[in-house]
């Protein structure tokens, strides 16, 4: 009890202790537990940064990572490994082969699901399509309309992983291109509104395709001085998401932050800097649904 | 009256429906554990993923790990509306520039968020400077109106400040005052050459002031190679990268 933290989202701060006993949820049946690992901005960071006194030096690094990820793996029975975007671009390597070395690993790791960033327009919408065959996993984007583009078929807006009897829905969400990309990098890509489309899937993730939980996978950015759409606004103003799993700003969070959406629920936001110098990681627990508990409530512990 | 009783079988009919729905194998969220691993030395690099990335490591370093010269400390970007690498940057970009077109009055080359690493003290590779500027962006020459001129000055100032050089300013409240450009005060009724690049020309990062020049011109030349062709040059000079703080663009605030 003693390094646990109980969520405070708006005025319902003691809304965990609805169900009977909070501190042994598991006492009421089945448990199952599901563990998210994600990064964002990895920027074709294939290895650590340089021992050249820079403030990042010797962090990072894929090889590392895929150590982490494969010792988790070996631990959890459920795990999904999700990025969210911004994959290319920062060093020779982009430069030089690219982005198929990024992807190729990403590949290698294991990757469930990626959205697509700014910088992956970097070397034109071909760029990206160019390195598609070495992507085992799928590149998820909902309100970008890519159909007069050569992407027209190479994404989808969202996929729903399986995993022990859950169903799990994730989707992206993309950053407005005009002004941060050239438009001849970006080319017929049609930039969608945010809000309306992740409202529009995470309702049809949740209620029509009754996912038990709902990821976003955002490029927006965390969030912004102005009220430019960012995570923060995204999770304020939607339904039906559990997790936003943010990129762009390039936010190192101290803990995930949790918001009170449109419904009063919990919706999570994390970001893990940039460069792969840090892996998120969520454990979800899952019980079989009690009709009587319905506030979306639920324990959150900032350990593991 | 039929039409209530008609109704009312209806809702009678919905009941197992609605049951049915509802009873269909929901799970719902319990509990939250997170946690953030550190990926540092601490960690054992996975010898597979090296095998995967070292044949592309080995090309690499062989056409990346040129010293091209040498910085007398880090150039990195700060706090302040100027830089030693903004200044580096915003230098190197109008002297080679101005090889080419000597009637260039200034630069912004680039945005501070354009770039994207520092470059170390002592040896710089040319890897060093493909991380600082890693966009295959092109330098063009803009004929602005002094009215657009003015604009750009205040993208410049209500941002903070902005890699420059050729012109000095204040930032007076978000907002520039006493510009020098050439060393003669800025004058919003004559034209002005601009040099900066093809991405923030088309409005990039969300500058203003350059998005309708009296005439373009391209110069066939990268703003990556401008750097290195600088760095080049100080070096066959025998001269290594020394930049100051120099007050081009001081705040008051």
């Amino acid at each position: 009890m003693n390094r646990r933290k109980f969520l405070t989202v708006g005025g319902l701060a003691s809304a965990t202790l609805m169900v009977g006993n909070p501190f042994n949820v598991f006492a009421m049946g089945e448990v199952k537990k599901l563990t998210i690992l994600h990064t964002n901005d990895v920027h074709s960071r294939i290895e650590p940064f340089p021992m050249d006194g820079g403030k990042l030096q010797g962090l990072g690094g894929v090889a590392r990572r895929s150590t982490l990820i494969q010792k988790i793996r070996s631990e959890e029975e459920q795990v999904l490994l999700l990025d969210a975007g911004d994959i290319f671009q920062g060093t020779p390597y982009f430069n030089l082969y690219g982005g198929a070395l990024e992807i190729k690993l990403m590949s290698q790791m294991g990757y469930d699901a990626a959205t697509l960033g700014n910088h992956d327009f970097d070397n034109g919408i071909e760029g990206f399509y160019k390195q598609l065959p070495n992507a085992n996993f799928p590149i998820l984007i909902s309100n970008y309309d890519l159909s007069n583009t050569i992407m027209h078929k190479s994404t989808l807006p969202y996929k729903i992983f399986k995993k022990g009897g859950l169903k799990i829905g994730v989707f992206g969400i993309g950053i407005d291109l005009a002004g941060l990309v050239e438009k001849k990098n970006y080319r017929e890509t049609v930039y969608q509104d945010p809000i309306q489309r992740a409202n529009e899937m995470a309702s049809r993730l949740k209620n029509d395709l009754n996912c038990d939980l709902v990821i976003c996978l955002s490029h927006l950015g965390y969030s912004y001085r102005d009220n430019k759409v960012s995570d923060k606004v995204l999770a304020k103003q939607t339904r039906n998401i559990d997790l936003i799993i943010g990129g762009h700003t390039h936010t190192a969070m101290a803990t995930p932050e949790d918001v009170s959406n449109l419904d009063g629920k919990i919706t999570t936001i994390n970001q893990v800097g940039w460069a792969g110098i840090n892996l998120g990681r969520i454990d979800y627990y899952f019980e079989k649904k009690n009709l009587a508990k319905t506030s979306g409530k639920y324990e959150i512990d900032n350990t593991i | 009256m039929t039409k209530k009783f008609l109704i009312r079988w209806q809702a009678i009919w919905l009941l197992p429906l609605a049951l049915l729905i509802s009873c269909k194998p929901h799970f719902e969220l319990v509990k939250a554990k997170r946690k953030q691993y550190n990926v540092s030395d601490q960690v054992q690099a996975d010898s597979a993923i090296i095998k995967t990335y070292l044949p592309y490591k080995q090309k690499m370093e062989a056409e990346m790990n040129a010293v091209i010269g040498k910085a007398d400390s880090m150039l990195s970007k700060g706090k302040g509306p100027e830089s030693l690498l903004s200044n580096f940057f915003a230098d190197a970009c109008l002297i080679e520039a101005k090889k080419i077109d000597a009637n260039i009055d200034f630069t912004m080359p680039s945005t501070t968020g354009g770039l994207r690493n520092s470059l170390p003290k002592g040896n710089i590779t040319l890897a060093n400077v493909f991380e600082l500027m890693p966009f295959e962006n092109e330098l063009l020459v803009l004929k602005l109106k002094g009215t657009d001129v003015q604009d750009l000055l205040q993208f410049i100032a209500q941002s903070g400040g902005q890699p420059v050089a050729g012109i000095t300013l204040k930032i007076n409240n978000k907002t520039a005052t006493d510009v020098k450009i050439n060393g003669q005060a800025f004058d919003a009724s004559k034209t002005y050459s601009v040099l900066t690049s093809d991405y923030i020309a088309g409005g990039g990062d969300d500058t203003f002031g350059l998005q309708h020049p009296i005439e373009k011109k391209t110069l066939g030349l990268k703003v990556r190679d401008a750097l290195i062709n600088y760095i080049k040059t100080q070096t066959a000079e025998g001269k290594s990268i020394t930049t100051t703080l120099d007050g081009r663009i001081t705040k008051n605030e």
